[in-house]
């Protein structure tokens, strides 16, 4: 059986000719053959290892390229190459890539961050025993992002889904021996699972309304009957966005992304940062067409009116901008920081996707992909100076022993924080903003344009007291700049910050989701201006707003002012509004009472006075056995008879 | 009569006395050929069954015993669990006594399996459970020297007793108000039938007795003490092949003989599905002990395969059949480790498996491609059964509010089973306190039994075509009226 079948998937698979979506499989499968070999071959000589997960890489960023130059920029149309995977009776999956647009704007995100997080590596985790298990579960990573940025159905996509959480659970867990690092990979796991259990629901829902899970093959149900989906259709849509917020880490299942910061620093520079969390901003992007479909509800939740899965989208990640960017006032952990500003970034995203601005959504992902990437990296290098101290209070007057970090860092913060016209941030941050104004949310518009400031304000408050001011700390006075490998990847970072957004990227991503998209009249640098004036000037105002308040509170400041002005406010802020103590109050006891409750039961039922689980001596295990044999068994078929009685009695009722 | 049906069975219980037989003539010293023997005897018969030896589809002993897609299907998979299994205990051959015997055991309980998987009638079925049953009634208790394997032999003695005594009153009552106990033939009567409430009776203890075998809530209460007390190896049999007989036993009762009952039943089976689960999930999060754990996750998935049959539908029969294929390899890894470690330390506390990742990769290996694939994540073997099950089931969440019930219940019992693989997991790789870091040797045998499930575990999750046509072409021939005629002989491609 089994050879037969493998022939027909040999027989199946594209052969390689000439055709450009082929350079997809080939792209895909790079990383998997270094892991590959890694794991099976190399991982004796961390110096192999690293050579080729880095070349796997690098090689697949450059034929991104060549597929980028030929889809996105030459206008081929997008293609998808399937094969089949499982066809019996009515179930019918097809492994296939999808190359277009997004998908290849996707592909040069994560095989260009990945390649120089791989190089940067080299430098950070110089002279670790586990450097080649390192790359290997890098390349499975990168591996299974390509999958999911590939994938033109949803269930290969969750297949990918799942590889990304497992290979992420290596990765954070890297540092094995620190028990706090196992426990995060353990929870940011589960917490993945929880959501992933909801997309695949969705998954079922969609399959059986529609009859098809390929991307294009829906669209086309859905285009012929927006309806398709009957009274399911906000249903369907909120259970494939709980996908996104596990990935995404969107609020409630947020708290996972700032634990995860135990991992090695340029980890959470491509995972935490650049690919796996915008896997869920992505999926929704690519789902897209499933969202259109008009809000409808199941007939008993019919006071839920046309309320659309849409607008519980931008809501949600509305508050989970807010929510994170209050968070991260407070932190005082370098990380921790920029784990609540990716939260909040990743919400600002969502929210766009929401107001029905997929194209504003991916525009910022790829944008946010880059500086935050390379305020990670920037991180990692002033961690690694500072012998692995991360309070930005113990720091201080690093500009003058770090320059390059410092000026890339500066540029990164700049771009988060939306500096008009010179960085890239201002352009997405403003078309999420004008993706909010004309979707019809102004309240989103207000609170987008509130979280812009905070945004300044907290990353002003890092930049500050970090950078500037005295040595808080006798690290920070012997600090030294980061060796080359780590430093040329923050320059190559710091380009795109600048200057991706002037050729014209949001009128690339718009087209693609909208193929009546004509580009704006008088566009250019200037274009925000132009347009839509009121999203640029407000965008711009917050950032003047958020800076004066960061330089009035923290220049020349010893400690941090803002709790004694804030009081209980700043102490929930600083404790991250509870939510870590509200879910361990709520879950785990509820968890362990059921745990406890079944265990009780079982071990009256099973071990009479509860023996088990007590290491006695042998002569206690002895006597208790006796104790077992003659009470339990009685117990067990007195049960058992029971239960022929009661389901006799309910068959036959 | 065409005796070629029966090569298989008469084959291996040949297999069986030579086994026997060759202990008298060959030295104690080489008592691992005994072992390699009989796994190449399963070898080969195995390769026989799924090749172009496989019986074309027919019936004998008058309609007693049948050869069709569904027979094959389990039949190659009862092979393979023999297969691995008594590759796993050449590495045990010296400290295993009667090892000649044990392993003879192991092969008549595998011709109980291949009898169970043709029996088409009430009796045969009784006979092929029984010749399962018996013969684990030793294969528990064979390590007489510890307490722990003799009292989970006497548990199981006497609630495998109960529930045959179960099993055959209900058989009688069958009989007596059907006047007969073939399937095809209560098939035919089967809307008279499902007015007697005495057939109806008969019908339930059958199930139970059934139940019993399956570790189904309310007959799942031996199953975590006799896997815990029973030597690692028969435990690994009884979780694959024991369980999986039950269940193409259980999936042509409930198919073949009395579709329309099991139709009506739908709800019962929803319901004992869903307690299963929910009760083997909840109760393995306390446990310590890896082999206990594995008893209580093969309560939970009987309960998922319960959901399947409860779906009352091909797909639902396809699910259970594809589910149970990946799960046997899945389970088969996890017990060669279970085994090796047992074998080594004596133990099967979670902390003998603390640092297990250094101190012998391959073990480390096999174990979490085990939980891994347990706990339903792709692309490992378990993923895709589960994702047809839930499947099936979503097929009539729509429309039916108790399987919607279902499914978030499956939902619930995944998400925690994932609690306490990974629980296991970490201990493996990330160990709290880092005791004991010697390499364990791992034999020959035992390595290449840990190849053949991983290989298999993987290439189920990534190329699941060829098991689910297999198992689409098993499910679809389980309807009675397709059954009695004649078919073509079906493909080779079918497992």
């Amino acid at each position: 059986m089994d050879a037969h079948a493998a022939q027909h998937a040999i027989a199946a698979t594209p052969a390689f000719s000439s055709q450009p979506e082929d350079l997809a499989w080939f792209i895909l499968l790079l990383p998997l053959i270094a892991a590959a070999s890694i794991a099976f071959g190399v991982r004796r000589s961390s110096f192999l290892s690293s050579t080729l997960s880095i070349s796997a890489t690098v090689v697949a960023f450059f034929l991104s390229i060549a597929l980028f130059l030929a889809f996105g920029v030459g206008g081929y149309p997008a293609v998808t190459s399937p094969f089949n995977w499982i066809h019996v009776g009515g179930l019918q999956v097809d492994l296939g890539v999808t190359v277009d647009r997004l998908s290849v704007l996707m592909l040069l995100i994560v095989t260009g961050v990945s390649s120089l997080v791989q190089i940067y590596s080299t430098a950070y985790l110089k002279g670790d025993p586990g450097l080649s298990r390192y790359f290997g579960s890098i390349s499975l990573f990168t591996f299974s992002m390509l999958g999911i940025v590939l994938a033109d159905n949803l269930v290969m996509m969750f297949v990918f889904w799942e590889l990304v959480g497992v290979s992420s659970y290596l990765l954070i867990g890297f540092w094995f021996d620190k028990p706090s690092a196992a426990d995060a990979a353990k929870k940011a796991f589960l917490t993945n699972r929880l959501g992933d259990f909801g997309f695949m629901l969705g998954i079922l829902v969609v399959w059986s309304a529609t009859g098809s899970v390929q991307f294009t093959q829906i669209g086309n149900v859905l285009g012929g009957n927006p309806g398709a989906l009957g009274g399911l259709a906000s249903i369907a849509g909120l259970l494939i966005f709980c996908g996104a917020m596990g990935k995404s880490a969107q609020f409630p299942l947020h708290v996972w992304l700032p634990d995860a910061m135990e991992g090695p620093t340029p980890v959470s520079a491509l995972i935490h940062a650049a690919t796996m969390v915008a896997a869920g901003v992505y999926m929704l992007c690519r789902a897209f067409v499933l969202f259109q479909a008009p809000g409808a509800w199941p007939a008993h939740l019919w006071f839920l009116g046309n309320i659309s899965a849409l607008d519980i989208i931008a809501l949600i990640g509305g508050f989970t901008a807010l929510l994170a960017a209050l968070i991260a006032f407070q932190q005082d952990d370098i990380k921790r920081i920029l784990a609540y500003s990716t939260l909040s970034q990743l919400g600002y995203m969502v929210m766009a996707v929401g107001c029905g601005g997929p194209d504003a959504a991916m525009y910022h992902l790829t944008t946010h992909a880059g500086f935050k990437a390379l305020l990670f990296l920037g991180a990692g290098a002033v961690i690694h100076a500072c012998h692995h101290e991360q309070n930005i209070w113990k720091m201080g007057g690093l500009w003058k022993r770090l320059p390059i970090t410092f000026r890339t860092f500066v540029i990164g913060t700049a771009a988060l924080a939306g500096f008009p016209i010179l960085t890239s941030g201002f352009y997405s941050k403003d078309a999420i903003l004008v993706a909010a104004l004309d979707g019809g949310h102004p309240v989103l518009f207000g609170l987008g344009v509130l979280v812009a400031s905070f945004t300044t304000f907290y990353m002003l408050r890092l930049v500050i007291v970090a950078f500037f001011g005295p040595y808080r700390s006798e690290a920070a006075s012997h600090a030294h700049e980061a060796p080359i490998a780590m430093t040329w990847p923050l320059i190559t970072l710091a380009i795109p910050s600048i200057a991706v957004a002037w050729f014209g990227l949001g009128d690339y991503l718009s087209s693609h989701f909208n193929p009546h998209f004509h580009a704006h009249e008088g566009g250019g640098l200037f274009g925000p201006f132009n347009h839509a004036p009121l999203a640029a000037v407000f965008g711009s105002g917050a950032l003047l707003f958020g800076a004066t308040a960061a330089f009035g509170l923290y220049w020349g400041a010893d400690s941090d002012p803002l709790p004694a002005r804030l009081g209980l406010l700043g102490r929930a802020m600083r404790n991250r509004f509870y939510f870590d103590e509200i879910y361990e109050g709520i879950f785990v006891p509820m968890h362990d009472m059921l745990g406890r409750l079944f265990g009780a039961v079982d071990r009256w039922v099973v071990s009479g006075l509860g023996i088990r689980g007590t290491h006695g001596s042998v002569e206690l295990f002895g006597r208790a056995l006796r104790l077992l044999q003659t009470g339990n068994l009685q117990t067990y078929t007195f049960l058992f008879a029971a239960g022929v009685a009661v389901v006799v009695f309910v068959a036959t009722k | 009569m065409n005796y070629s049906l029966l090569s298989l069975e008469i084959l291996l219980t040949l297999l069986g006395v030579g086994v026997l037989l060759g202990d008298l003539w060959i030295p104690a010293s080489a008592r691992k050929l005994i072992g390699y023997g009989a796994a190449t005897g399963a070898g080969i018969l195995l390769t026989y069954a799924i090749g172009s030896g496989a019986p074309a589809d027919g019936t004998a002993f008058g309609g007693l015993f049948v050869v069709d897609a569904l027979s094959n299907y389990f039949k190659g998979f009862f092979l393979l669990a023999a297969l691995v299994v008594l590759l796993l205990t050449v590495s045990q051959s010296d400290t295993i006594k009667g090892y000649a015997e044990y392993c003879a055991l192991i092969l008549f309980a595998t011709v109980g399996m291949l009898f169970a998987a043709s029996a088409n009638d009430f009796v045969l079925m009784f006979v092929a459970l029984e010749l399962i049953t018996v013969t684990f009634f030793v294969l528990v208790s064979y390590d007489r020297n510890r307490s722990g394997s003799l009292e989970a032999g006497v548990k199981y003695l006497i609630m495998g007793a109960l529930a045959s005594a179960f099993m055959v009153f209900g058989i009688a009552l069958i009989f007596g108000s059907a006047g007969t106990t073939n399937f095809y033939e209560i098939a035919a009567h089967q809307s008279t039938l499902a007015k007697s409430p005495v057939f109806l009776i008969g019908l339930l203890l059958t199930l139970v007795g059934l139940g019993f075998k399956i570790a189904a809530v309310p007959f799942q209460m031996w199953a975590p003490d006799v896997y815990q007390g029973a030597p690692a190896i028969t435990t690994a049999f009884l979780a694959t092949g024991s369980k999986a007989a039950g269940f193409a036993l259980l999936l042509r009762v409930a198919f073949s003989a009395v579709p329309e009952i099991t139709a009506h039943w739908s709800r019962l089976f929803l319901v004992m599905g869903v307690l299963t689960l929910l009760y083997g999930s909840f109760c393995a999060i306390a446990q310590r002990s890896v082999k206990r754990l594995m008893g209580y996750s093969s309560i939970a998935n009987a309960g998922y395969l319960l959901l399947g049959i409860a779906a009352v539908s091909l797909n639902g029969s396809t699910a259970v059949l594809t589910y149970l294929g990946g799960y046997i390899f899945t389970v088969l890894a996890g017990f060669a480790v279970i085994s090796a470690i047992a074998a080594h330390t004596g133990s099967d506390d979670v902390s003998a498996f603390a640092g297990l990742g250094q101190r012998s990769p391959i073990l480390a290996t096999g174990l979490t491609v085990s939980l891994v694939s347990l706990a339903g994540i792709p692309p490992m073997a378990g993923f895709f059964g589960k994702f047809l099950l839930l499947k099936a089931v979503a097929a009539h969440a729509g429309t039916e509010r108790f399987f919607l019930v279902a499914l978030l219940a499956a939902c619930v019992g995944v998400v925690i089973s994932l609690y306490y693989y990974f629980g296991v997991i970490r201990s493996i790789f990330w160990p709290r306190s880092v005791a004991d870091l010697t390499v364990i040797p791992v034999d020959g045998a035992t390595r290449l039994a840990l190849i053949l499930s991983i290989a298999g575990v993987f290439y189920i999750g990534i190329f699941p075509n060829s098991l689910v046509v297999g198992a689409r072409q098993a499910a679809a021939g389980l309807a009675p009226q397709t059954a009695v005629a004649a078919k073509a002989p079906a493909a080779p491609a079918h497992h």
